[in-house]
């Protein structure tokens, strides 16, 4: 396929990344690099590099809007940030001595891991304020968000494994150029045990500031080709944004269901290409 | 921090309507430049060394006619997409700094200072 063909295929795949990203709550990011790399035959470097500056677009959009909304936590939000960030920077300095084919099948495991995550229930039994980790009273962590009655207070639990479960999420989007908002959702979710609103919409803040930081480092290792990095932000940002309206009227069960499964076998695909076995 | 909110808010989504938008004015230009040719991103090559560093990214993008003029002016649309996450930590901070709350902007200046070094080491 020769250009201008090539990125306007790249752009439509990347659109459709970003929509089902958007409907079946995954990031479009781990999305997008197993098209490029399975449907495209691109690189899985050049993949990673313009999926996570894909990362950074859809998250400053979305964070916005939570941001305006009340619902995220900036203190726990920026706290956590430190663990992500300084993980992140491990990841993409692991990411740069890894060859392509251990990529593939570190990014296929994660892919099949985030699915299994989604599938997973959402905890409902919030702390009270008063049970808090005292580590996080004594950061100012436990805060409120609108509810449909009026502000409710929320406590939160287990600081420090959240913190290093938040370590380990930072390493993985710095390794495989993802966002890693499953991994960062189960450390708020399940193990500082956080309202599910406040969970999604400060880690929304977080992926983006987590992928900055290792960014650069793929930018100094030459991951960054702006003729592959501009079809795919604006792709899926463009798709996140649609898919983002359609959540409403979309029948959400059946579709998440369907590409859970399509994703499922899209992780699989890709741990067989690392393994130089072809599947189809 | 509510005072700063918004206006966070507001840096945020501009800044990345701003950016996707000289991102796709370029990709269009630089297209118009390449048409009939294949795509290089299936066997991984690096990329030159003007795309490896911010400063150099912008001085070349103002060099005009030179090779890869082109693709320096997405790059630099793709640098304010990237510079986003940085601004949003350096204006939180700041809006910590003012309200006089140490411990926050203190973590803020960490992340922050992480984010810098990663960029700019």
């Amino acid at each position: 396929m020769t250009q201008p063909l090539f990125d306007i295929a790249v752009a439509a795949a990347s659109f459709f990344a970003g929509l089902l990203g958007a409907l079946i709550g995954l990031g479009g990011g781990i999305i997008v690099t197993p098209l490029l790399v399975l449907a495209f035959g691109i690189d899985i470097r050049y993949a990673m590099g313009a999926a996570l500056c894909s990362v950074i677009a859809t998250s400053s959009g979305a964070a916005a809007a939570y941001l305006r909304d009340g619902i995220s936590n900036m203190q726990i939000g920026m706290f956590l940030c430190i663990a992500t960030t300084i993980g992140a920077v491990c990841g993409a300095l692991l990411a740069m001595v890894l060859n392509q084919s251990a990529l593939a099948i570190i990014f296929g495991v994660a892919l099949l891991v985030t699915v299994l995550l989604s599938l997973r229930k959402k905890s409902e039994a919030l702390v009270p304020e008063d049970e808090s980790d005292p580590l996080a009273v004594k950061l100012r962590l436990p805060g409120e968000f609108p509810g449909p009655s009026g502000p409710v207070r929320y406590g939160v639990a287990a600081l420090v494994p959240g913190f290093a479960v938040m370590w380990v999420a930072g390493v993985l989007s710095g390794l495989l150029g993802i966002g890693s908002g499953a991994f960062k959702v189960l450390a708020m979710d399940q193990i500082m045990r956080l309202p599910f609103k406040v969970t999604t919409a400060t880690s929304n803040f977080m992926i983006g500031v987590t992928a900055a930081a290792s960014v650069g480092i793929y930018l100094k290792k030459g991951y960054l080709d702006p003729a592959l990095v501009a079809p795919v932000a604006l792709g899926v940002l463009a798709g996140a944004f649609v898919g983002a309206k359609l959540l409403t009227v979309a029948p959400v069960k059946l579709l998440r269901i369907i590409f859970l499964i399509a994703v499922s076998f899209i992780a699989i695909q890709m741990i067989a290409q690392g393994l130089g076995l072809s599947l189809s | 921090m509510s005072r700063f909110t918004s206006l966070l808010a507001q840096v945020m989504l501009t800044g990345t309507l701003l950016a996707a938008a000289i991102i796709a004015a370029g990709l269009v230009w630089y297209l118009s430049a390449h048409i009939g040719q294949p795509p290089g991103d299936h066997v991984f090559a690096g990329e030159p060394l003007y795309f490896k560093s911010p400063a150099a990214m912008v001085q070349h993008a103002f060099a005009l006619g030179q090779d890869g003029h082109r693709r320096s002016l997405v790059m630099l649309g793709i640098l304010l997409l990237l510079l986003n996450p940085l601004l949003r930590v350096g204006l939180a901070g700041l809006g910590y700094l003012l309200e006089k709350d140490r411990l926050y902007a203190g973590i803020s200046a960490i992340v922050f200072a992480v984010l810098l070094i990663s960029f700019f080491w």
